[in-house]
């Protein structure tokens, strides 16, 4: 089996921009390949997470990339799996690569989620959901999420804010953050005075609508060595995926189970532990995500995965010592949905690779990407990803 | 709760899979018009699922029957749909719930009560509406849905 490899990362600006999809996908990659051969010259297949087609009523997104990119008569994909298709993109491109089918892939996510307004994005991400049941009942995004916060804060001691204070780490990680969308810090009194969308989440409890595009460049060795010095390669070490319930009544709604599965999944592929993580970027669509993240990645004791907001030293005993969504997450970072797995990717790139500036962790050398699709772990996909001098 | 008559004990055949049949929406809906909720219950691990379908999540099992369900259960969780689909705009807020029924089995729904009335625990009973009748827009519905009957839940 061939080892794969992370060589390169491009990202959009996040926000709400004046680009269509098909343009944001040709910022990111002209980032990604600002140091690299013409695209057709290194990856001989393409995935690409998109979500809706609701958005610019658009599909045959692996058409339309790949002519972008300048690859012509190649293998190009589009996947979905609603927010976790990014990583379903990523892990696509990895199977790929180790099983010899391709030398490299190239790996995105594009959404373009402003174009329909609020309302095209409440109404294109209802989909997501069961229909017989859930949406004939008015359900929507953060109505499902708010109904696993709901009894999380019943079954546990934590509070809307301690939900709250997630938010706020979230935002200021992300003040040190070039790619994010909102680089600014908020304070949590600002945080708890928000509007409810669907209680106990209030505003800043919700990652935001989002446009924007991620593409990352997954090579075998022998492509990595040719084209990038080893430090700026990672090994993608571990892959999980795992998809559970669709309806969110039929879930155990405080404990992801798939994620948990998913995690469990990548950390044996890698020969890794949770306690060997160092960086985690997990999916925090909505506060209470990644308390039950941390929780289902072996980070934290049950019903403690609040003290993500907290420095190592001042957590719980069975806590390890993570720091998660150093980017800022999906709710400060941004969450084009299509695209948050990849940018997730990027995060751990910049991180394993000692490019994070002034959210740098120090010595981090292991990553854990955690991205799901649908109500909680409907569907979720993992990736532990390592730094190429780790154990060498 | 009583199994209803239905002799299937899976796997289904595909001559099982009919529209009359509640293993099928179109089915399921029929008998839900007729008041009775049918629910598919593993016969292997007694998991009970809504809607039904031929296998179970619960152990992987198609050994699936099905069962007519309880009207009456708890709230396990609640919140309020403040910003809902644009289909729903007229009913906005929606109080919605996840109950369990007094059989185990789990559904989302509305609740007929405002939010501040509700909490976790609340016993529940499950009321079927003409679908014209609840103020949700008709463009909302597929063509197969439009007759279909919509749930909600009345506090007892």
């Amino acid at each position: 089996m061939s080892r794969a490899n992370l060589i390169a990362v491009g990202s959009s600006p996040l926000g709400e921009t004046d680009l269509p999809g098909r343009d944001l996908f040709s910022k990111a990659l002209a980032e990604a390949f600002e140091e690299l051969p013409d695209p057709a010259d290194v990856v001989d297949g393409l995935y690409v997470g998109a979500q809706s087609e609701r958005y610019e009523n658009q599909i045959m997104q692996g058409t339309l990339m790949a002519e972008w990119a300048g690859l012509r008569n190649v293998p190009a994909e589009r996947v979905e799996a609603c927010a976790a298709a990014g990583a379903l993109a990523l892990k696509n491109a990895v199977r790929d690569v180790r099983a010899g089918v391709h030398d490299a892939v190239l790996a995105c996510g594009v959404e373009k989620m402003t174009a329909g307004g609020t309302e095209g994005a409440t109404n294109a991400l209802g989909a997501a959901f069961e229909r017989a049941l859930e949406q004939r009942s008015g359900i929507t995004a953060p109505a499902t999420y708010a109904l696993l916060a709901q009894r999380y804060l019943h079954e546990t001691d934590a509070t809307e804010r301690d939900l709250g204070r997630i938010a706020v780490k979230n935002h200021r990680n992300a003040a040190a953050n070039p790619r994010a969308m909102f680089q600014q810090a908020v304070d949590i009194e600002t945080v708890m005075d928000a509007p409810a969308v669907a209680p106990p989440l209030k505003l800043y409890d919700c990652a935001p609508v989002t446009d924007g595009a991620a593409a990352v460049v997954v090579a075998n060795d022998e492509v990595a060595a040719d084209l990038r010095s080893r430090p700026d390669a990672i090994h993608v070490a571990g892959v999980g995926s795992a998809a559970n319930n669709l309806a969110v009544a039929e879930r155990d709604l405080t404990f992801v189970e798939g994620a948990n599965v998913a995690a469990s999944t990548a950390y044996e592929d890698a020969g890794v532990d949770a306690a060997d993580v160092d960086v985690a970027e997990v999916h925090d669509a909505f506060t209470v995500c990644e308390a039950l993240l941390a929780e289902a990645a072996g980070f934290a004791p049950e019903g403690r995965g609040i003290e993500t907001v907290e420095d190592p030293g001042d957590r719980s005993a069975g806590w390890t010592d993570v720091r998660i969504n150093t980017s800022g997450g999906l709710k400060a970072r941004g969450h084009p949905i299509g695209a948050t797995g990849l940018l997730q990717a990027v995060e751990a790139y910049e991180q394993l690779t000692g490019r994070a500036g002034d959210r740098q962790v120090t010595d981090a050398d292991t990553a854990l990407l955690i991205n799901e699709g649908g109500v909680a772990d409907a569907h979720t996909v993992a990736h532990v990803l390592t730094a190429t001098d780790r154990g060498e | 709760m009583t199994d209803t008559d239905s002799t299937t004990t899976g796997p289904l055949a595909p001559d099982d899979i009919t529209a009359d049949s509640p293993f099928t929406l179109p089915g399921f809906f029929d008998a839900l018009a007729e008041g009775r909720l049918v629910a598919a219950r593993c016969t292997e691990c007694d998991t009970h699922m809504l809607p039904p379908r031929p296998a179970c999540y619960g152990c992987g099992s198609r050994a699936v029957t099905l069962s007519e369900q309880p009207r009456t259960g708890e709230v396990v969780s609640y919140t309020s749909v403040n910003r809902p689909p644009s289909a729903f705009e007229d009913l906005a807020p929606i109080t919605v719930a996840v109950v369990e029924l007094d059989s185990s089995a789990r559904l989302t729904g509305r609740v007929a009560a405002s939010l501040e009335d509700v909490a976790i625990g609340d016993r529940v009973e499950l009321r079927v509406r003409d679908p014209g009748t609840v103020g949700i827009d008709p463009d909302f519905d597929l063509s197969y849905e439009e007759e279909w009957p919509v749930h909600v839940f009345e506090p007892i």
